[in-house]
């Protein structure tokens, strides 16, 4: 019913386009957008952001340029805030930024000068799930053959703040697995690395970042978090393993920013219909069968979440309860 | 495999790889001149590209390109004294020390033909290596990692000027260079250090803008007082006799130029380790040939050797880096990570695969750079008198021009006005150590060395405890450390005793 009233809904506004159309030219006719990336180039969120820019012209009216800027600096949180206080309300600059930058906010992290609540929200390109693999030649095929071997597991990691380091901690801390959390590597890449000349036994990460090693056999996983991506929707998840509701909540908030993942907000009080048109834009692109013909080449997985949910799930993760977050605290601390 | 190798020399010359080749050394040219844009950057911007390409023409154009960005950086650096990249800043020490005395061509020269048998070199290395390169690099875990970064912190011991009082001023700077790798978050228990409260230092001082500060800030401002041309009245002719001369020192220095051509080959092997951090211990490596002490206080003052040691180990890590991309698939820089972007794109897997199956690509991506060196340099020979000439002009009509250089490279590192600060800052502090004799290559040795050697000694001791120090290789290591701080001692003392007996 609710398909067929926005099917109705759509053809109406595709016969009314062209009258409007020609009435009022697009607000981003002529001009550049500018996507401004929290990191520097050759990570994850700048190489959605650069195929993204390839393609989202031609799904705006007015066939705007798009182009990524690199701002990196505190973890994304000058690039958040530069978009929410400089940047002017047009929608001509769109921010992609580390999706636990709502957990700065909530931990009060100094230097954040954003309300992730007020930003014109488009959405997600796509969602990470934090796994923790282990090498394949161990003896434990799953989650629960590890938990109950009693032998320690040594974890490589990058540092606090990180998935690789936030993770394996809230399985050891809340779950009792006993793992060794090594940090201090310099990247994902690095751990890799250690894991192939057994320097430690595995590592936590998206699942994006593992897949080829999953594939390669070096590595297996064991249990992921929450947000689902095809190809591990059988592993366990780490919160149904909670033994008590505030593990669980704890383990709730740590992943909830992962469905975002690849966030796209634009400055505060941007008009409702340039906001309306970026958020179609997004969702139109990433059905994009050259865009996902790309993806696929480039190995990356792309799913549009829309604004609404996505500022549902910083909603709620803003509301928690001042005693969740000072537990929260204790164990994840925002950081590189 | 020797089919292996010329069936990727054959892929390289199709016409058609051949010529996305060509573009990508026309683009990494100009890159590699101006600082700030980064090989990196570039990277990123052209893979798009190589969506509809075959995977020996893509390579041949994104390595073509990333190639040469590190040949012609080095002439920036000499030139102006603004390193051209990150990771040509080492040239600038004696380089530029050159151009000042008006030998800008013989520098030229001497570093583009070093950077070429570098090249040459890291690529046959590497080509030799294939066969052992998994059990090679898989034997350097972090305890072995950590005592490289302290072979490499000990060549500050050569580093400095002679006797109680250099020794003591090279490792304070060296202390200097560690404590200021330390800004920033520390990635342990995630407190933040030495920031001040601004998020700008939160993630730690980019390298780009402080080298850039440190080196050419004090060359500017020494450009700006002494009111002539970089050359100073040197007459013009002289300069462009130099070239050939430059030529013929890589190879009156050949030894030299091999073994730190090897050295870069493996640092850059080595993943983790940055590219920053071959050029210098190649350069502490170049101080080293000082045959005694009044030949070594010659480095920084325009000795060709601390030229072509650099030069070498430069372009060659290029070849060593790719290695652990190809092999394992844990790119070592943002470069080799954008690459490996590449490698999926064009429909490879890297890992062990790339050795055996893919061997053939592999070994296109060798010569890939070999030529694409090759035609660089050649092309550079040509313009050299055009560009030593430069070193002519006017102090007044060059300054504009090479502060906006400085102030655009820095910016581009991070596009936050703190990095242009950064660059002012560490200009004053350049400034000053230039002015009361401190030397900077210490600082800079502490500064790309301090994260490593602290993360992997925390890494070693949280892993293996105390076992990590009777490691085999560790233990090696240690003896090489030892041995390259007691070589400037041992050899000052002998050419003391030499001199007294003399008297």
């Amino acid at each position: 019913m609710r398909l067929s009233l926005a099917f109705v809904a759509l053809l109406a506004l595709a016969l009314a386009a062209p009258r409007t159309g020609l009435a009022q030219t697009s607000p981003f006719e002529g001009k550049t957008i500018t996507i401004v990336v929290g990191f520097k180039t050759g990570g994850g969120y700048d190489r959605t952001a650069r195929v993204l820019a390839r393609h989202l012209p031609k799904h705006i009216p007015g066939k705007p340029n798009v182009i990524v800027q690199n701002m990196p600096g505190a973890n994304s949180i000058t690039a958040a805030n530069h978009v929410y206080n400089v940047a002017k309300p047009d929608g001509l600059t769109l921010g992609t930024f580390n999706r636990n930058l709502v957990l700065a906010q909530l931990t009060h992290v100094p230097g954040v000068k954003y309300d992730m609540r007020k930003f014109a929200w488009i959405g997600s390109a796509a969602s990470e799930t934090t796994i923790l693999a282990i090498r394949a030649d161990l003896p434990y095929k799953t989650f629960d053959e590890l938990r109950k071997s009693g032998k320690t597991v040594v974890i490589g990691a990058t540092g606090p703040g990180a998935n690789t380091y936030d993770f394996p901690l809230l399985l050891k801390d809340l779950l009792g697995v006993d793992l060794k959390i090594v940090s201090g590597y310099s990247s994902s890449s690095d751990i890799m690395l250690a894991i192939e000349r057994k320097e430690v036994d595995g590592r936590a990460g998206s699942y994006s970042s593992l897949q080829q090693f999953i594939g390669r056999g070096l590595v297996r996983p064991l249990v992921r978090a929450r947000a689902i991506e095809p190809g591990i929707e059988n592993l366990p998840v780490d919160e149904d393993l909670a033994p008590n509701p505030r593990a669980r909540a704890i383990m709730a908030l740590r992943s909830a920013p992962e469905v975002i993942g690849r966030p796209y907000v634009t400055t505060p009080g941007t008009r409702e219909d340039i906001v309306r048109i970026l958020r179609e834009a997004f969702r139109n692109v990433i059905k994009d069968p050259q865009l996902l013909a790309e993806a696929e080449k480039a190995k990356m997985d792309f799913e549009f979440i829309g604004g609404d949910e996505t500022l549902k799930i910083v909603n709620e993760v803003l509301l928690q309860p001042k005693d969740v977050v000072d537990d929260f605290g204790k164990y994840i601390k925002f950081g590189e | 495999m020797i089919e292996a190798l010329f069936a990727g020399l054959l892929a390289v010359l199709q016409w058609k790889a051949f010529t996305f080749m060509l573009a990508g050394i026309g683009l990494g040219f100009w890159v590699g001149l101006l600082p700030g844009l980064g090989g990196a950057t570039t990277l990123a911007l052209m893979l798009p590209f190589v969506y509809a390409m075959e995977p020996v023409e893509g390579f041949a154009f994104l390595l073509g390109m990333h190639a040469v960005v590190a040949t012609t950086g080095d002439i920036t650096s000499v030139l102006f004294g603004v390193p051209g990249e990150a990771t040509t800043a080492a040239t600038v020490l004696d380089g530029h020390a050159m151009a000042k005395k008006g030998e800008a061509g013989r520098a030229l020269g001497a570093v583009l033909m070093s950077s070429l048998i570098g090249a040459l070199v890291g690529a046959v290395a590497l080509a030799a290596a294939i066969p052992v390169v998994r059990p090679l690099v898989l034997s350097f875990g972090s305890p072995e990692l950590f005592m490289l970064a302290i072979v490499g912190l000990a060549f500050i011991a050569s580093l400095s000027a002679q006797g109680g009082r250099g020794m003591l001023r090279g490792f304070l700077a060296g202390g200097f260079g560690l404590m200021i790798a330390t800004v920033g978050q520390d990635p342990q228990a995630g407190i933040a250090r030495y920031t001040f409260d601004s998020l700008y230092l939160w993630g730690g001082l980019d390298l780009v803008p402080v080298l850039i500060g440190i080196f050419a800030i004090p060359e500017i401002i020494d450009l700006a007082i002494r009111g002539t041309s970089i050359a100073g009245d040197v007459p013009r002719g002289r300069l462009n006799q130099g070239v050939l001369e430059g030529v013929k020192d890589t190879f009156r220095h050949f030894g030299l130029t091999l073994r730190c051509s090897l050295i870069g080959t493996f640092i850059g092997i080595m993943p983790g380790l940055g590219g920053a951090v071959a050029q210098w211990l190649a350069y502490g490596h170049a101080t080293q040939s000082a045959r005694n002490a009044e030949d070594r206080a010659n480095f920084g003052r325009g000795d060709v050797r601390g030229v072509l040691g650099p030069g070498a180990a430069n372009n060659s890590k290029e070849g060593g880096s790719l290695i652990p991309t190809v092999a394992f698939g844990v790119p070592g820089s943002s470069a080799m990570a954008i690459l490996l972007g590449g490698f999926f794109v064009m429909g490879l897997v890297p890992g062990p695969d790339m050795l055996t199956k893919h061997l053939i690509v592999t070994f296109s991506m060798v010569w890939t750079i070999v030529i694409a060196n090759i035609i660089a340099v050649g092309a550079c020979f040509l313009f050299l008198n055009q560009l030593a000439g430069l070193t002519n002009v006017r102090g007044h009509v060059l300054i504009p021009v090479i502060l906006v250089l400085v102030f655009i490279g820095s910016y581009t590192s991070n596009n936050h006005y703190g990095d242009v600060l950064v660059t002012l800052a560490f200009g004053g502090v350049g400034y000053l150590m230039v002015l009361s004799g401190w030397p900077r290559a210490p600082f800079v040795l502490g500064l790309v060395l301090g994260k490593i050697a602290e993360n992997y000694l925390y890494i070693s001791v949280a892993r293996y405890d105390a076992e990590w120090l009777t490691r085999p290789i560790v233990l090696v290591l240690f003896a090489m450390a030892v041995a390259v701080i007691l070589y400037p001692l041992v050899q000052g003392w002998r050419s003391r005793a030499k001199g007294e007996t003399h008297a």
